[in-house]
């Protein structure tokens, strides 16, 4: 997609994107644990609004990407990663420092936005499975590349994945390709219905290499076709969710992909009140209000474009760059174990 | 063990479709084969399977469409399977031709490299197919099963003549050919300059490469490569042997079938070498330990 949502707040970072079509959506939110300093404050308002949201900047892909290029190299050089938000002109900076004293300072503009988030909340799912990322991937791995759509159709008593292939295409030359999984592979399987659906398995590579590389379970939630699916992972310190559009209807083959609607916000975030919020750059004149975050290593690139690898490397150095917030906040999680398991 | 309830159909429908074909290894799909086919893949979009009781063979006739080339590759199937049950149209001819994609079942192989099980049958869904059914090892209690359905044209035997294998050329000149190793990157950089390339060898085991253009002229030579000896059925002394040794007998050929060839070879044959017919055809010939594979690019005008 093109566009990229990067939404601070005071519990983390949430970074977001859909697809053009709007029908596969993906968001990742790394706590304030996840970094080694994390500083979000934002000035109470000046004057009452109604209307109290927090600050999202949309920015483009395009732009956003070229600053992690190169994850080998990033993962050599880059020592430390300082994100900046800065309101008033809007822009965000990434400060990366790297090996023999080198820094390298991407300043990107961002828009203010309303906020990115997908109609669907996972606890109304009636069929649950868990399953370890190396399994899904070994999976998937038996579609060909250029495999759109995999259909997954599950009872109570097993599971079978699918390739999926639109009547238009002459059948007589597509190769069909079916796994079938026993419930005993799934560390938890609950089948309230039999269902069968078809989403797209292209917007799924990315979050399954992101989940190999964490060796995490993913939950995937759904229902019948028509409704969304969800794959997700949860972590201590990151959650990544991909919302994905199903087919509505097998049995005629419609291929009427249902859009996602963006208005309200998703259960899992909890993000109800905020005290305060921030505003646009007009309307402060006296203090700036920065963000202030700090990374060992960031590489969201992997979720959206399924590269892989999502590495910690030791941080040498711990000095701040100018921008001084409380010291002690940042001792405290200097030992902090960031602890991601390649 | 669990098979999905499509893979217990082996009767199909008598008329319209007789053949049937089940096939069962475990240990089998060691490198060759699926290398072998993986190289098939690259060579041809669409090809013949032909099935007999001992051999498989991937035939591929020289049409208009494929720009002239044809191939002829020979495996015997008791090296490969451990049960391989078969039944062709009618008894006297014992065999099934399909026609198949051999991207698809490059593909559908690939599953079974780490397989406890490898089943193949004919099926007859959709349409005819050939059903790659493997059995995985899991974690749970009962394995897991994928399932492949290659769409396949069952050909009637009418055609079965346009498939016959392709008589070895009279040939000028039979060389060793250089590690193909080599012989890919020399022809992979000339690619860039040229659509044809000139192949030419003699019986003193030499061979060069050549590409011509308005603007520059490039030739690798090779030496030492070595003639294969080749005896007439008859018995009687080959014709080349007549032939000047240092005489190059010469074909201009498209440059890219060459590659097609190179590139796809996964696994380096025991025995490479070709066969050139000055002016009109290069016949190559490629052995593994169980495989045999036959390439004939035409030349140019």
């Amino acid at each position: 997609s093109d566009e990229f949502w990067f939404d601070p707040n005071e519990k983390g970072l949430a970074l977001r994107s859909v697809n053009s079509s709007r029908s596969a959506y993906a968001c990742v939110f790394f706590s304030s644990m996840f970094f080694q300093h994390y500083c979000w404050t934002a000035e109470p308002e000046l004057c009452q609004k109604k209307r109290q949201s927090p600050l999202t900047c949309k920015l483009i892909m395009k732009s956003v990407l070229p600053v992690f290029r190169c994850l080998n190299t990033l993962e050599r050089n880059v020592e430390k990663c300082n994100i900046y938000t800065n309101v008033n002109d809007c822009h965000i900076t990434f400060k990366l420092f790297c090996k023999h004293g080198i820094i390298k300072t991407h300043n990107l503009a961002f828009h203010e936005s309303e906020p990115l988030q997908a109609v669907f909340s996972r606890h109304m799912c009636p069929n649950v499975l868990k399953i370890q990322s190396r399994l899904l991937t070994d999976v998937m791995i038996h579609f060909p590349t250029c495999q759109e759509e995999v259909t997954v159709a599950v009872t109570p008593m097993k599971v079978c994945f699918k390739s999926y292939t639109e009547e238009e295409i002459d059948f007589s030359k597509a190769m069909h390709t079916k796994i079938h999984l026993n419930p005993d592979e799934f560390d938890y399987f609950q089948i309230g219905v039999d269902s069968e659906v078809t989403f797209c398995l292209k917007e799924l590579r990315g979050l399954l290499a992101f989940a190999e590389a964490t060796s995490a379970t993913v939950s995937v939630h759904f229902d019948v076709s028509g409704k969304p699916i969800a794959f997700s992972i949860e972590d201590m310190m990151v959650e990544a969710s991909f919302v994905l559009a199903t087919l509505a209807d097998i049995e005629n083959r419609e291929s009427s992909q249902q859009s996602l609607c963006l208005s309200q916000r998703q259960k899992r975030q909890k993000i109800t009140d905020l005290i305060s919020s921030k505003k646009k750059s007009q309307e402060y004149c006296v203090c700036t209000t920065t963000h202030f975050i700090k990374y060992c290593i960031f590489q969201f690139h992997s979720l959206f474009f399924g590269a892989v690898s999502f590495k910690e490397q030791d941080v040498i150095s711990h000095t701040l760059h100018s921008l001084a917030t409380a010291s002690d906040a940042e001792d405290d999680f200097d030992n902090e174990q960031l602890s991601h398991v390649v | 063990m669990f098979f999905p309830t499509e893979l217990q159909t082996t009767t199909l429908q008598a008329k319209l479709f007789c053949p049937v074909l089940e096939v069962l290894g475990s240990h089998l799909l060691k490198l060759y084969p699926i290398g072998v086919i993986n190289t098939i893949a690259k060579l041809a979009k669409t090809c013949t399977l032909r099935l007999t009781v001992d051999k498989l063979y991937f035939i591929l006739t020289d049409k208009v469409a494929n720009g002239g080339v044809s191939m002829w590759c020979e495996l015997s199937q008791g090296n490969f399977f451990d049960e391989f049950q078969m039944e062709g149209v009618a008894a006297e001819h014992n065999e099934i031709y399909l026609e198949l994609t051999p991207e698809n079942l490059s593909r559908a192989l690939k599953t079974a490299q780490n397989a406890k099980m490898v089943k193949i049958k004919l099926t007859n869904k959709h349409c005819p197919c050939l059903t790659v059914a493997v059995e995985l090892p899991s974690l749970s209690s009962s394995s897991r099963i994928v399932t492949h359905d290659i769409p396949v044209g069952v050909i009637p035997r009418r055609l079965w003549n346009d498939f016959r294998e392709p008589s070895v050329p009279d040939f000028d000149v039979s060389i060793y050919l250089p590690v193909l190793k080599t012989m890919k990157s020399v022809v992979e950089r000339m690619k860039n300059l040229s659509n044809c390339i000139v192949l030419e060898a003699n019986l003193n085991g030499e061979m060069n490469l050549k590409i011509e253009t308005d603007l520059v002229s490039v030739t690798t030579h090779f030496k030492g490569l070595g003639n294969p000896p080749w005896v007439s059925e008859d018995g009687s002394q080959n014709s080349t042997q007549d032939r000047d040794p240092e005489s190059m007998a010469e074909a201009r050929i498209d440059i890219r079938k060459l590659l097609q060839l190179l590139a796809g070879q996964q696994v380096n044959p025991t025995k490479a070498l070709c066969n050139i017919v000055s002016k009109r055809i290069v016949h190559f010939i490629l052995l593994h330990e169980e495989v045999s594979l036959q390439y004939f690019i035409p030349a140019l005008a």
